[in-house]
């Protein structure tokens, strides 16, 4: 049995014990059957270890409960970045790094493989009571490593290859553009990781309101996507659907990540070849992303979903496999008052992909096409109070719309007979 | 690779612990100080004890290093493509830098690689000119301490002139808008840098009070109903805040969320877009707004 390490060699492993304490927070150990208490143990020290004052406790009936409770327009930085920040490496991984970087000081410095070997050990080494041995396929294989990421150069001079750290970038104007694009775009935890190379980074003159940190843990899998995207290329991945119990393993073309201010989450629209289809899936509920040959389909299907999204409220997309859709028409119509004209503002820059006439002074209608009605209904909840006819192809939903509301007349104990 | 033990905590504090060593610094107590601020809550019992063991051959017992240089690492590329994507974002040009020479490297995104398909269509003009000027004399300011002045029109139609103290810039992405939060300015706190104009430093004899005011909480208590996925689309939606749940039975859920007293009418329509899965118990004003829109629906005649 291995001793306990604050590190972890998968990122995946505490993905969703993250997801579960920051998002629900309710869950009590037992509710962790699947996994090993053991397991949950570690994981929750690990988060503790990382997360510090953001994690909380409560004693309920069922036990201890583990939650993360943040709020993100407090903090100048995601606290979940910590938790990438985690990666375990060995003994070996550690002191070759730092003493390879010594060695290999500046751009200009070059050196062939034995002469690194024959430095590290006659000058880095011989000092420690039982020095450690790399071998020369231990410094290849971390040298190949290091081209890869970009930090090391090869360079063939004869039959003699040179290997060199790479030219410098200079970052010492990007403080403030780090410090708000590592909040603000996507991945941001690769800013983060440009800010830790600071000494001492200035503090920051941001904060962030309506500021969803969740996905942040989903940068792995969102960072492959967007290579796939780049590179125009199929992927495989796993979609753990919350209506199966196992991850599906699915072929499919990523074309576009849809990001939600509003809700939190974070989608991908695809495309499945197999099925001629396309499809929103949850970047949450995705993992062991694979990237897989080109397609010269991609444009293309760009293109088409550049097309669909005229058509889109949200993420769903209605078309079957022979190109044929179905749309939905939505119409609501809000009375607004004198002095109310937020009320129309709201209107205006919340439509998205629908449109609003003003019918007379103090009425005003919005319609739209679209492939999936029921993702409007949150919104036009949002008008209660003040809506005064509504027209939905789609009747059910329609009529679930109505009936919802008269469920909130009744749980609030609000009678026909109410005047004003 | 981006989880990756090149961006590690444990990497980074070792490189600069050996930093301190090299410039002279011997004290263990002075490093286990970096560890503290630059690692994890139990890296104190790792990060020293395994380089004074000499598991990492990188510090001899007498407290020296055979390093001999400061250790530094260039940017990787996964790190350039990051920065290749932001630099294609059109909110760059409010920060007026010069970018580094990023060569041929390929942007880890294009603006045409994801969609914010929700947030609302009336944001800051980030690309216009008076709107960056404004923008960096904030900035400059914030991080100078010092004060500014500008005009702004109220809601009456009157020109207010004001003096105050910047502190920070708050971003909204639902709004996709800056707010200044500002001290030294009785009345108001908070405002949208598009309403701001002839923004300058201020330079006059009045030195303004450096502490932000503190904005008033309340507890919005309510009873999720866990029906039509509502429970994780409700703590999803809710999970910027400070919040706290508990499981009271099997299907149903009290949530307590804190939020700030002058966002209560936006907390109302939230709670709304609920519908039915959602009831509030408290406070007793946001469930009084609640109850008053639906009095006000049901006299709509919606049929």
């Amino acid at each position: 049995m291995s001793a306990y390490s604050e590190l972890i060699k998968n990122f995946e492993k505490i993905r969703a014990y993250m997801r579960d304490f920051y998002v629900y927070g309710f869950k009590s150990r037992d509710d962790y059957q699947t996994k090993s208490a053991r397991s949950y143990d570690d994981e929750r020290r690990r988060l503790e270890s990382w997360l510090g004052d953001h994690m909380s406790f409560v004693r309920t009936p069922e036990g201890k409960n583990v939650f993360i409770s943040i709020d993100s327009r407090t903090i100048r930085h995601n606290p979940f970045y910590h938790a990438w920040k985690a990666k375990s490496f060995t003994d070996g991984d550690v002191t070759l790094h730092f003493i390879l970087f010594d060695i290999l000081h500046d751009p200009s410095v070059r050196r062939t493989i034995s002469e690194i070997l024959a430095e590290i050990d006659g000058k880095y080494l011989s000092g420690f009571t039982t020095p450690m041995m790399f071998d020369e396929s231990t410094l290849r294989k971390k040298l190949k490593e290091y081209r890869e990421a970009g930090l090391i150069v090869a360079e063939k001079e004869g039959r003699k290859m040179y290997y060199r750290r790479t030219e410098n970038t200079d970052i010492s104007a990007l403080n403030d553009v780090l410090h708000y694009f590592s909040e603000a775009a996507p991945c941001g935890v690769i800013g983060s990781y440009i800010l830790d190379k600071e000494e001492e980074a200035d503090t920051d003159a941001f904060t962030f309101k309506h500021h969803y940190i969740t996905g942040a843990i989903d940068s792995g899998v969102l960072a492959s996507l967007f290579t796939a995207m780049r590179e125009k290329r199929v992927v495989t991945l796993s979609n753990m659907s919350r209506h199966k119990d196992l991850p599906t393993k699915n072929r499919i073309v990523p074309l576009r990540v849809f990001i939600s201010v509003q809700n939190g989450r974070q989608h991908l629209l695809a495309y499945l070849p197999e099925y001629n289809h396309f499809q929103a899936y949850r970047v949450d509920y995705l993992s062991n992303v694979k990237l897989e040959e080109p397609t010269p389909r991609f444009d293309e299907l760009r293109a088409e979903l550049d097309r669909m999204q005229s058509k889109m409220w949200g993420v769903s997309v209605k078309r079957n496999k022979w190109g044929v859709e179905q749309l939905e028409h939505v119409e609501f119509t809000v009375q607004v008052a004198d002095n109310e004209e937020y009320i129309v503002r709201r209107l205006y820059r919340e439509k998205r992909i629908g449109t609003v006439e003003k019918l007379d002074e103090h009425t005003y209608r919005f319609s739209a096409d679209v492939y999936d009605s029921s993702e409007m209904i949150p919104w036009i909840r949002t008008f209660i109070c003040r809506i005064v006819q509504m027209n939905f192809s789609n009747r059910t939903q329609e009529n679930k719309f109505k009936e919802d509301l008269e469920e909130m007349y009744r749980i609030y104990g609000i009678g026909k007979e109410v005047e004003s | 690779m981006i989880f990756s033990e090149l961006y590690s905590a444990y990497y980074n504090t070792v490189a600069a612990i050996l930093s301190r060593i090299i410039d002279g610094e011997r004290s263990e107590k002075e490093l286990q100080k970096i560890v503290a601020e630059r690692a994890f809550g139990e890296s104190l019992l790792t990060i020293m004890p395994s380089l004074k063991s000499e598991k990492w051959q990188l510090l001899h017992g007498d407290m020296t290093t055979s390093l001999e240089h400061k250790p530094t690492m260039p940017l990787t590329t996964l790190q350039k493509r990051w920065l290749k994507a932001i630099s294609l974002d059109p909110r760059i040009k409010l920060f007026g830098v010069d970018f580094p020479d990023l060569g041929d490297t390929e942007p880890l995104f294009t603006p045409a690689d994801y969609y914010v398909y929700d947030k609302y269509s009336d944001g800051d003009p980030f690309e216009d000119e008076e709107y960056v000027r404004q923008f960096r004399i904030i900035l400059e300011a914030i991080r100078n301490g010092s004060q500014i002045k500008f005009e702004m029109v109220n809601r009456n139609g009157k020109t207010l002139y004001i003096r105050c103290r910047p502190k920070r810039l708050e971003y909204s992405e639902k709004d996709d808008k800056f707010r200044l939060i500002t001290a030294g300015w009785h009345s108001v706190s908070t405002i949208n840098l598009s309403k701001m104009h002839n923004c300058a430093h201020y330079t006059g004899p009045k030195d303004l009070d450096h502490a932000e005011r503190d904005k008033a909480q309340d507890t919005l208590t309510v009873r999720v109903c866990d029906e039509r996925n509502a429970l994780e689309r409700f703590m999803l939606h809710f999970a910027h805040f400070e919040k706290q749940a508990e499981k009271l039975d099997k299907n149903t859920y009290l949530v307590k969320i804190k939020y700030a007293h002058e966002d209560e009418s936006e907390m109302v329509i939230r709670i709304l877009s609920f519908g039915p899965m959602v009831e509030v118990i408290g406070s007793e004003s946001i469930k009084k707004l609640v109850i008053e829109k639906l009095k006000k629906q049901l006299n709509c005649g919606l049929k």
